[in-house]
């Protein structure tokens, strides 16, 4: 009989993995799980940075990379993370490898849906735990099929500055367009939800599928994009392809003029002046379609270049302080530069997380 | 031999017959208008709520809200030569009705099914509204179709020995008036609770409709038409057309097959798998807010 390894994980699926980042006294962080399985893989780092925080819970970020073997997902690969934040502990999660690539689901006469990739993330955050989560954008590939959840359980007990505080950023590209592809994928689904439970890191512990459907989870926040070219939906058949007339993209109908789409969702204490930040740079955007009715000198602020001119970007409070920002851009590099730039002008994350934490940006 | 019956004879015959023929018509025609079995029938119970909440003097102020349409027409501006006003305006109607169709009808058809569920559904919708234009408009729309309900059809239909009701689910029917008042309740109790009910338009469109016994295929249509309604009479009011090209457009065959593949398209989608499939919408109507000059409210 061969002797089971005691160091062997419970995970047994492919793709699946789990962090949970516990403090210890007196505020060491440390990783009390780690594992992960092909074709996922996940490292870890602690830098030793200490944050400039004005908040005196703040404790050394552990910092984790996400990473899949090629940089991408395959048609099927299934990516299920779960990660745990005990309170007061901090965590910036990176994707050192650029961009998801999302590679093309091949056209055979036995495909169904579930050949698409998929990944899952679940976070759960304690009271005054806070997670900084700035990934390179996805990029489906032509043909390609993508799902994405990513949901976040806060607190709901903690009040204030007590608060778990979490910033996600979830950014879609066109595809590769140095091979001309303009989002000429099959379906891209992504979904971001704050959950609001009374305990979210103790109830980790019994991953139960039924505990979604406990009252006293209550949703907080739901993003949803979902970009389906619906030719699946509508025929089973490929499409049939005509030379003369390239079929037209309903993608890119519904995402024109941009090349580039985000989300960035930023809730809790620690990311409470970024968002004010946001807000503010928002409302003080010059009038769509303002006169200048003074009959002497013409318009100084249009000849000024700036960022926010080429980035299409509204940021609103929601719900509890959350602040949602919405992003559209002409291509990838420009939003990059703009986000990149207002974090950086802005500097909490740098203070609170490190420069490193830009990475991706 | 009858065919040797002489001729006065058979004509005087024919005659006896058409005679009889002609009083036993002039008898049942007499008794048919007594008992009006030849006119068509009037419409029904269902059809009549139909066409009052299809109506656009249903006073829910939805001539207020643009749905991003004036944000739209100002970021398009000035329109690129080959592009005519009107055909951005097919493009804007079109990505529209897509959004509401895979974003709100969801939530008409999850209140219209599971009247029980409305708090959950309209917090839920709360969380899925990315911006405070789109929020105040919905909320806006869904208060004053609860005070509709309230003032004026709840007499009617909320009875539960209403005769209208014979030809629908009896039980439904009621389940969806209580919703409606437990909602309204709920609604009038809560001070200040960021997390209370809030009165989102799509659900409560759902239950209304529901407890005015209307079909569910009739309520997602009503609701699809009724958005095409207020935007092409946006349209109008920002001079994008004019009155009869908007009609023309409502009546036309392909607006219908709009509605009706979105409806198809997302009548089994669940609320929790409801999301934007137009991404840039999102962004012009939470851009509105930044408008110089404004005529709607979204």
């Amino acid at each position: 009989m061969p002797i089971i390894s005691p160091f062997e994980s419970s995970i047994a699926k492919a793709g699946e993995g789990k962090v949970v980042l516990s403090l210890l006294p007196p505020a060491i962080p440390s990783l009390s799980t780690l594992t992960y399985k092909y074709p996922l893989k996940l490292l870890t780092r602690t830098p030793g940075f200490v944050p400039q925080s004005a908040l005196t819970s703040a404790s050394t970020p552990v910092h984790l990379y996400l990473l899949t073997y090629g940089g991408g997902l395959l048609p099927g690969d299934q990516i299920d993370v779960s990660i745990t934040l005990e309170p007061q502990t901090r965590l910036v999660v990176t994707t050192p490898q650029g961009s998801t690539k999302i590679f093309k689901t091949e056209t055979s006469p036995g495909r169904t849906l579930s050949d698409k990739s998929r990944q899952v993330l679940d976070v759960r955050i304690g009271k005054e735990a806070a997670l900084c989560y700035l990934p390179d954008p996805s990029a489906p590939f032509k043909n390609s099929r993508y799902e994405q959840i990513q949901t976040f359980t806060v607190d709901s007990t903690a009040k204030d500055s007590t608060r778990s505080s979490l910033c996600v950023l979830d950014w879609v590209t066109q595809g590769r367009v140095s091979r001309g592809e303009n989002w000429d994928f099959h379906v891209w689904k992504g979904k971001n939800e704050i959950w609001m439970a009374d305990e979210p890191t103790a109830s980790s512990t019994t991953p139960n599928e039924d505990s979604t459907q406990k009252p006293k989870r209550k949703l907080l926040l739901r993003d949803a994009l979902i970009l389906n070219d619906e030719v699946a939906i509508k025929t089973n058949e490929p499409e049939p392809q005509d030379p003369a007339h390239p079929s037209k993209s309903l993608i890119r109908e519904r995402t024109s003029p941009h090349g580039v789409i985000g989300t960035l969702i930023l809730y809790g204490p620690v990311f409470e002046s970024l968002s004010s930040f946001f807000v503010d740079r928002f409302t003080s955007l010059p009038r769509i379609g303002a006169r200048n009715w003074s009959s002497s000198a013409p318009a100084a602020s249009e000849s000024t270049p700036h960022y926010d001119s080429k980035v299409t970007f509204t940021a609103a409070r929601v719900r509890a302080g959350c602040v949602l920002v919405k992003f559209g851009a002409e291509d990838f590099e420009t939003a990059k530069d703009w986000l990149g730039a207002v974090l950086r002008e802005e500097g909490s994350i740098a203070r609170e997380f490190g420069e490193e934490a830009l990475l991706c940006l | 031999m009858t065919a040797e019956s002489s001729i006065p004879d058979l004509e005087k015959e024919i005659s006896d017959l058409e005679s009889r023929l002609q009083n036993a018509r002039s008898r049942l025609a007499h008794a048919s208008s007594q008992i009006s079995e030849t006119t068509p029938p009037l419409p029904t119970a269902s059809s009549h709520a139909l066409l009052l909440l299809s109506d656009s003097a249903l006073p829910l102020g939805s001539f207020a809200y643009s749905s991003g349409l004036e944000s739209y027409i100002a970021h398009n501006k000035p329109l690129p030569r080959t592009i005519t006003p009107v055909a951005s305006f097919h493009r804007f109607l079109q990505l529209s009705l897509a959004s509401m169709g895979s974003l709100s009808l969801p939530y008409v058809l999850a209140g219209y099914r599971d009247p029980a569920d409305l708090e959950t559904l309209d917090n839920d919708l709360d969380a899925s509204t990315p911006c405070p234009v789109a929020q105040r408009a919905s909320i806006a729309q869904g208060r004053a179709l609860i005070g509709v309900w309230e003032r004026a059809f709840r007499g009617a239909y909320a009875a539960s020995s209403n005769s209208a009701h014979r030809s629908r689910d009896h039980a439904a029917v009621r389940r969806g008036a209580r919703a409606v008042e437990e909602f309204s309740d709920a609604l009038k109790g809560c001070i200040d609770d960021e997390f209370g009910p809030k009165g989102h338009f799509a659900p409560l469109w759902g239950v209304v409709c529901l407890a005015m016994g209307m079909d569910a295929r009739q309520t997602a249509y009503v609701f699809m038409l009724n958005h095409a309604k207020a935007v092409l009479s946006a349209a109008v009011r920002a001079s994008v057309m004019g009155p009869y090209q908007a009609q023309n457009i409502l009546a036309s065959r392909v607006l219908q097959d709009m509605i009706a593949e979105r409806i198809d398209l997302d009548w089994h989608t669940p609320v929790e798998d409801a999301g934007q499939v137009v991404p840039p919408l999102d962004l012009w109507v939470g851009r509105h807010e930044l408008l110089y000059s404004r005529i709607f409210n979204s």
